[in-house]
């Protein structure tokens, strides 16, 4: 609690400059919007995809600015000398980083959005018919989600969950320019991986390889069971990353 | 309170070792001062000390605790101002509502006073303070935190020479029998009159560890006109004289840090050999 406490008062001002910022460009880019629509006001189909977008964008840029105080030395000396157990610095950074990112950001962008609709209609007079998002539109929309099945969507979850922690995990072990670090280190990685996959099953034939209809032992050779090895993958990746964060502020030295 | 056996350290393995076999001991109720010339390792030391570095080999121990743990029950009872520092951007009363719940013993009252004796202004925002001032802030912050150890990396570092003076006093009259104070510092007259026990440190070890009392009553410091004589262990011109060390016989010189300082560091073998007689 102590650690809350002192985020807020530290970091309060900051804290609403950020909301404000972002609230700002949200509603910039939604009026440029409705605006080259013709004044038709945006409708739950735009929220949602719009919502995508600027949640990935800013949870990325939100979480790839996590440990502000592993920037420079002196933060970083102060950050480690506070009474605070490593686990405790983890989580409160987990927390504020990425569970109130998580839920911050759609709250946000909700509001911004309803905003944004209740003040065209407000200016415009036009009786243009904007019909505000609410929680019943939520239930009430065609989710396409709902036609996932349910061993794809726990796949979908860890991956999108990882999109967030990768760039957490950057921001704990570079110093300096973390989440262009992060990305740079993540776009190497995964040319090695397409590298690699590329050898094998083209250059040396895999591709080839005539698999008969029974079960492998350890790789699956049907989409349930591929999709259910990559959801594996995805959650060991998310524990992997938090656990290499947290011994990267346990064995921190400066 | 701080126990160190054996200290091994270096920066990357291939490095020739800072330390070698470092062997101190250092107890509550005195305020210690770490000597040492610029490179020579103070920072590092203390570093290892409080668990932002880590040893090679050998054992640290502070009040019972591994520093390398960083467990929040070692921390608490630790403060430790670093020669550069930042502050946030809040008032200074924020700052000890955000920040005094982390320190068991710490003391509003004597805070407060502090800052009175330093002359510090109400300020909205600590990062409008001037750099003595903000560590004229942590300053009394530290002190107010009554933490049993209280290390200061260059604490006189930016402050101005009545601030220095002032520095001295609110240090003697804030700590209690349970508190060690480490000073390190290469501007020894800052701490003249205020540390009982020196530490030396150079080329990766403890060239010297002794309490002011000892030396005191072992070494004389005075001006003199010629440096010549069989009992001068050491000598310096200055403008009038010389500034002489010569064995104690009536026990009433005050100890020149400086001067002791040049003359071990100088390799002065026949005052070492005397004082470790």
């Amino acid at each position: 609690m102590l650690l809350f406490k002192q985020q807020v008062i530290h970091n309060s001002k900051l804290m609403l400059f950020s909301s404000v910022g972002f609230c700002g460009v949200v509603y910039i880019i939604l009026v440029f919007a409705q605006l080259s629509r013709d004044l038709e006001p945006l409708d739950i189909e735009v929220f949602f995809n719009s919502l995508l977008i600027f949640f990935i964008i800013f949870g990325v840029l939100y979480t790839g600015h996590s440990f502000p105080s592993f920037r420079n030395k002196e933060n970083t000396i102060t950050y480690l000398m506070l009474p605070a157990s490593v686990f405790e610095k983890f989580l409160f950074e987990f927390i504020n980083r990425i569970v109130v990112m998580l839920i911050a950001l759609p709250l946000l962008f909700w509001l911004t959005f309803n905003l944004e609709g209740y003040t065209f209609e407000l200016f415009n007079g036009l009786g243009l018919g904007f019909n505000p998002i609410g929680i019943s539109d939520f239930m009430a929309v065609d989710n396409p989600v709902k036609e996932i099945p349910e061993w794809a969507r726990l796949m979908i979850v860890s991956a999108s969950f990882l999109v967030f922690v990768l760039p957490f995990t950057g921001a704990a072990m570079f110093a300096k320019h973390p989440l262009v670090k992060t990305l740079f280190s993540i776009a190497i990685i995964i040319a090695f991986y397409v590298t690699f996959i590329y050898i094998v099953v083209e250059p040396l034939g895999l591709s080839e390889y005539d698999i008969d209809e029974s079960d492998l032992l350890l790789f699956p050779n049907n989409e349930k069971g591929g999709f259910q090895l990559l959801t594996f993958l995805a959650i060991a990746a998310n524990l992997i990353m938090l656990a290499v964060t947290y011994l990267k502020i346990k064995e921190k030295e400066v | 309170m701080i126990d160190i056996k054996t200290l091994n350290f270096n920066y990357a393995k291939k490095q020739q070792p800072l330390f070698q076999d470092l062997d101190c001991e250092l107890n509550a109720g005195s305020i210690v001062g770490l000597l040492g010339k610029n490179g020579a390792g103070k920072t590092t030391l203390l570093k290892i000390m409080i668990g932002l570095l880590l040893p090679s080999n050998g054992q640290v121990k502070v009040n019972g605790h591994m520093p390398r743990r960083r467990q929040p029950s070692f921390l608490e009872d630790l403060f430790f101002v670093s020669e550069e520092f930042q502050l946030p951007g809040i008032s200074i009363s924020n700052y000890v509502k955000a920040n005094a719940g982390f320190y068991p013993r710490f003391d509003e009252k004597l805070l407060n006073k502090l800052l009175v004796d330093f002359e510090l202004p109400e300020t909205t925002s600590l990062q409008k303070l001037s750099y003595g001032q903000k560590k004229k802030f942590l300053i009394s912050f530290a002190l107010s935190t009554k933490c049993r150890l209280l290390i200061l990396d260059e604490p006189t570092n930016g402050l101005d020479i009545p601030s220095k003076a002032i520095f001295r006093k609110v240090l003697a009259g804030s700590l209690d029998e349970e508190q060690l104070v480490i000073i390190s510092t290469h501007q020894v007259k800052d701490v003249e009159n205020l540390i009982d026990r020196i530490i030396m440190l150079e080329s990766g070890s403890f060239i010297m560890q002794k309490d002011l009392f000892e030396i005191s009553s072992k070494l004389h410091f005075a001006t003199a006109s010629s440096a010549e004589g069989e009992d001068v262990l050491y000598s310096e011109m200055v403008p009038g004289g010389y500034k002489v060390i010569t064995p104690q016989v009536n026990g009433d010189s005050s100890v020149d840090i400086e001067l002791l300082f040049n003359a071990v560091t100088q390799g002065s073998q026949k005052l070492k050999d005397y004082v470790n007689e």
